[in-house]
């Protein structure tokens, strides 16, 4: 944390009419989004209409057709090619939280969560494995440290998994879907994780299917539907009264089930 | 007595011919196994070519083309060296399909957040894919090595002193046929046998702590 703090409020990451295409299918169509430091966004719609792409290109996993890039300050546009370089300090501010977990199997906990501070960070590995054991405590895994991956339950991988992305100190964090792939207790103990971390300021976007986490945590709702963002408000407001057609089937067709 | 004791003295060069050939095999797959996975097509094309042809030819034929074609034509060797290399590659060739095997096990997740949390794709590579492929290839790689030790006795026909070379002198000295081939098959299979237990060993040490 030597980088001095830009001031609260201002937007850290600037989507600027991002297109994706895959073959002649149309995933993201010009989709533009501010995102202010210490703001959660939440996105919701329909399978196929985006979501994870436009997640994806923030931290360029997906290379966006065109359009531009800016987070914290740096620019990226996607008419040129982006260096190795960029892509790294673009990846070392942003951290990145998979519905699959996508925990190292072959390595314990503590070893998930040290390791890439090792080699990201440079930190030794008695720095990192203090870092990793006060977050693990944080998240509730203080007892579960030496343990593979695979002993956990998914919970509790999950809970690794953003212990693990928020020990590189990412200053925005994406979760795609975190909850998905858990029973529902197990998603809260995850939800009341993500639910601290927005309370200390995190700015995150987050994909999700939890109407009742995005109404009560978010800032701002998104709702997206083939490749666009249809629908933007706060959260309350959009869900009591969606403005589209489209927004409104989507929230009945979730709200129903 | 006597042909047991020649077969034991010949044991080193069979051991040298199948690990040398093993290492250089090893070394050689990983760019083949790269290749395979390579984002041009023609790289692509390529090395499976490479290692269809080196997959396709039975040994003898390769160590031959090895040893009396291009030994003759363009550089002169001796047996040893031409043993090694051609089976190093015919190794190389099967290797690298067995690390390719052991790649495609590993979950897309993993290279995506690998990614995601900014580790280098050198890192990527050997800490995080690598480990996790090599896993899955062990007991494949210890089948081509068991293999490769008795597939190494085709190496007495261009002249190796090793374990089926010492065999067939010995029982056309002694005009003895059938003990001293006895004696040869239980060598390998001593020799095997360790092979075999190593595998399961490292199975079970690189299982992950599943078992644990
Ligand atoms: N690698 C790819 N190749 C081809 N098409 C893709 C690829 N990735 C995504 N798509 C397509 O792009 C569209 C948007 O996909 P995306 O995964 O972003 O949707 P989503 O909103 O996250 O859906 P879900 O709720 O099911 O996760 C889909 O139609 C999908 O089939
Ligand atoms: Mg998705």
């Amino acid at each position: 944390m030597t980088d001095p703090q830009p001031k609260a409020g201002e937007t850290i990451l600037r989507l600027n009419d991002i297109r994706k295409v895959y073959g002649d299918h149309v995933a993201l169509g010009g989709v533009s989004l501010d995102v202010k430091r210490g703001e959660v966004v939440a996105i919701i719609g329909p399978s196929g209409s985006g979501k994870s792409t436009l997640l994806r290109c923030v931290n360029q996993l997906e290379v966006p057709d065109s359009g531009t890039l800016e987070v914290l300050g740096s620019n990226i546009d996607f008419a040129g090619r982006v260096s190795s370089a960029d892509l790294l300090a673009l990846r070392r501010k942003v951290g990145m939280v998979f519905q699959s977990f996508n925990l190292f199997p072959h390595m314990n906990v503590l070893r998930n969560v040290s390791f890439p501070q090792e080699r990201v960070l440079g930190r030794s590995r008695e720095e990192a494995d203090k870092v990793s054991r006060d977050l693990l405590e944080r998240v509730g895994l203080a007892n579960k440290m030496e343990n593979f991956p695979q002993k956990c339950s998914g919970g509790q991988q999950q809970r690794v998994a953003i212990a693990r992305a928020l020990a590189l100190e990412p200053q925005i964090m994406l979760f795609d879907e975190p909850t998905s792939a858990l029973d529902p207790e197990l998603g809260l103990e995850v939800l009341a994780v993500m639910r601290r971390l927005a309370d200390q300021g995190m700015t995150m976007v987050v994909v999700t299917h939890e109407i009742h986490f995005a109404a009560e945590v978010a800032d701002r709702l998104i709702v997206m539907a083939d490749g666009a963002i249809i629908e933007e408000g706060v959260p309350s407001e959009l869900l009591a009264a969606p403005k589209t057609a489209r927004a409104k089937q989507f929230l009945s067709a979730i709200t129903d089930r | 007595m006597d042909h047991f004791l020649a077969i034991l003295s010949a044991v080193p060069v069979t051991l040298l011919v199948t690990f040398a050939a093993f290492a250089l095999g090893a070394v050689i797959a990983l760019p083949l196994a790269g290749g395979r996975r390579s984002r041009f097509a023609v790289v692509r094309l390529l090395t499976k070519g490479v290692i269809d042809i080196l997959r396709g030819v039975p040994p003898v034929v390769f160590v031959f083309i090895l040893f009396f074609g291009v030994g003759s034509d363009l550089i002169r060797w001796e047996p040893l060296p031409a043993a090694i290399v051609g089976l190093g590659l015919i190794s190389a060739g099967h290797l690298a399909e067995i690390y390719r095997g052991g790649l495609m096990a590993v979950h897309q997740g993993q290279f995506e957040a690998s990614a995601a949390l900014g580790l280098t794709s050198t890192t990527t590579f050997s800490r995080v894919i690598g480990p996790q492929a090599f896993r899955v290839a062990i007991p494949g790689m210890v089948t081509w090595l068991i293999s490769l030790l008795k597939d190494s006795s085709i190496v007495s026909t261009i002249g190796v002193a090793e374990i089926m070379f010492v065999t067939s002198q010995g029982a056309r000295s002694s005009g003895e046929g059938l003990l001293p081939f006895i004696i040869a098959g239980a060598v390998y299979i001593a020799l095997g046998t360790p092979l075999a237990a190593l595998s399961r060993w490292l199975e079970k040490k690189l299982s992950f702590g599943r078992r644990a």
